[in-house]
């Protein structure tokens, strides 16, 4: 039984991905406002897929691997964008070292005025615009494959 | 915060409970405890599979694993539900194929749970039953509403057969891997690929119900 377990823990140990890149070099996420943000959105042609993470967020962790995948399907007609909240630059580095959602553009908000500002709720949440920056759907909470799915076809349907 | 997949869940309780008293013929003693101990061990087993798939080492994350929200393998949680069923009822004779329609219930009502989410709808439709996202006129086909019809559907055809060792569970496997097969053809996703453990469900089934009568009776008597 013993050396059962301890098979499985090495097994699990093997499985999970531990961080060792460092961190030296890498760029700050860009320090923006409510202001900043709505002017990058109303800026843009395309839809937009918002979302509010953070490295202390064990949640964020789960569904980064999804919204990656998001943005390998539909990165060419959708503007993905991180928002990095209540966070350090050093964690928020070290958390997309780990995590991904590489492709996006991340933005730091360190007292979280931007959710706030959309009425978002909690970390994460999901947030979905229409091209020139109207706020479509707000998803509060972890997101599922279904949801993010439909919720991008919507954007991609208000686009056609 | 949101709850709503906690109501979700609810409503599939209430109808596998609701399933066990409308289908109770030739149910085993203690027929829910079996199926929660089930269920408990497919959702474990498969958001520890979701976890490690998603690059999230659960001994140094273990705080995520009662993140269901988060993702939950379903091929392993189907596999590792029916598995278990069948090891905890393996000395009682025809107890799967009694809580067979129970569980397809249970299952329609987690798809009706939708209507608590506001997660009802697949890709466009034109067709007079689509709906619409609140502030959309994107008209949907309402798929999950499909899927918890099927279900319920198949739940009362899965009663109605006759007691045969693995024919009502054989059935009920074909049918509910054969309706998410069916009903994905409707659902909006992030990717192309169809299923596969779709057709491993369905291959289970018939697999099931064909050498099912072929097999030997459990022993009874024994602990379980």
């Amino acid at each position: 039984m013993v050396r059962r377990l301890l098979a499985l823990t090495l097994v699990l140990a093997a499985c999970g991905g531990a961080s060792s890149q460092s961190l030296e070099g890498v760029a700050d996420l860009p320090v923006t406002d409510v202001a900043g943000f709505e002017a990058h959105l109303e800026a843009l042609e395309r839809p937009a897929v918002v979302n509010v993470w953070a490295s202390w967020c064990l949640p964020c962790r789960s569904e980064a691997p999804l919204l990656d995948e998001a943005y390998t399907a539909f990165g060419d007609r959708i503007e993905f964008i991180g928002v990095d909240v209540q966070d350090s630059q050093n964690d928020a580095k070290a958390f997309l070292a780990e995590y991904g959602l590489n492709g996006f553009d991340h933005y730091f908000d360190s007292d979280r005025s931007i959710p706030n500002h959309y009425l978002g709720f909690g970390t994460p949440i999901t947030f979905f615009f229409a091209p020139g920056g109207e706020l479509i759907h707000t998803h509060n909470g972890v997101i599922d494959e279904r949801t993010l799915a439909l919720q991008i076809d919507e954007l991609l349907n208000l686009e056609g | 915060m949101e709850f709503t997949l906690l109501w979700a869940a609810l409503t599939a309780v209430t109808a596998t409970w609701a399933g066990l008293r409308i289908w109770d013929d030739r149910l085993p003693a203690r027929a829910d405890d079996h199926l929660l101990a089930a269920t408990l061990w497919g959702l474990v087993v498969g958001r520890l599979t979701a976890m490690i798939a998603q690059g999230v080492n659960p001994l140094t994350n273990p705080a995520e694993i009662i993140i269901v929200r988060g993702g939950v393998a379903t091929p392993a949680a189907a596999a590792t539900f029916v598995a278990v069923l069948v090891w905890s009822t393996r000395t009682l004779p025809g107890a799967v194929d009694a809580i067979a329609p129970a569980v397809l219930f249970g299952l329609a009502g987690w798809h009706a749970g939708c209507l608590w989410r506001g997660a009802c709808l697949g890709t466009p439709s034109d067709l007079p039953w689509a709906w619409a996202l609140p502030g959309s006129a994107v008209t949907r086909h309402p798929v999950e509403l499909f899927a918890a019809l099927g279900l319920a559907l198949a739940a009362w055809l899965v009663a109605s057969l006759p007691w045969r060792p693995w024919l009502r569970s054989g059935v009920a496997l074909v049918m509910a891997s054969g309706l998410r097969l069916v009903t994905d053809l409707v659902r909006p996703s992030l990717g192309d690929a169809v299923e596969w453990w779709y057709f491993v469900g369905v291959f289970v089934g018939l697999g099931a119900i064909a050498i099912g009568p072929l097999l030997p009776p459990p022993r009874q008597g024994e602990p379980t």
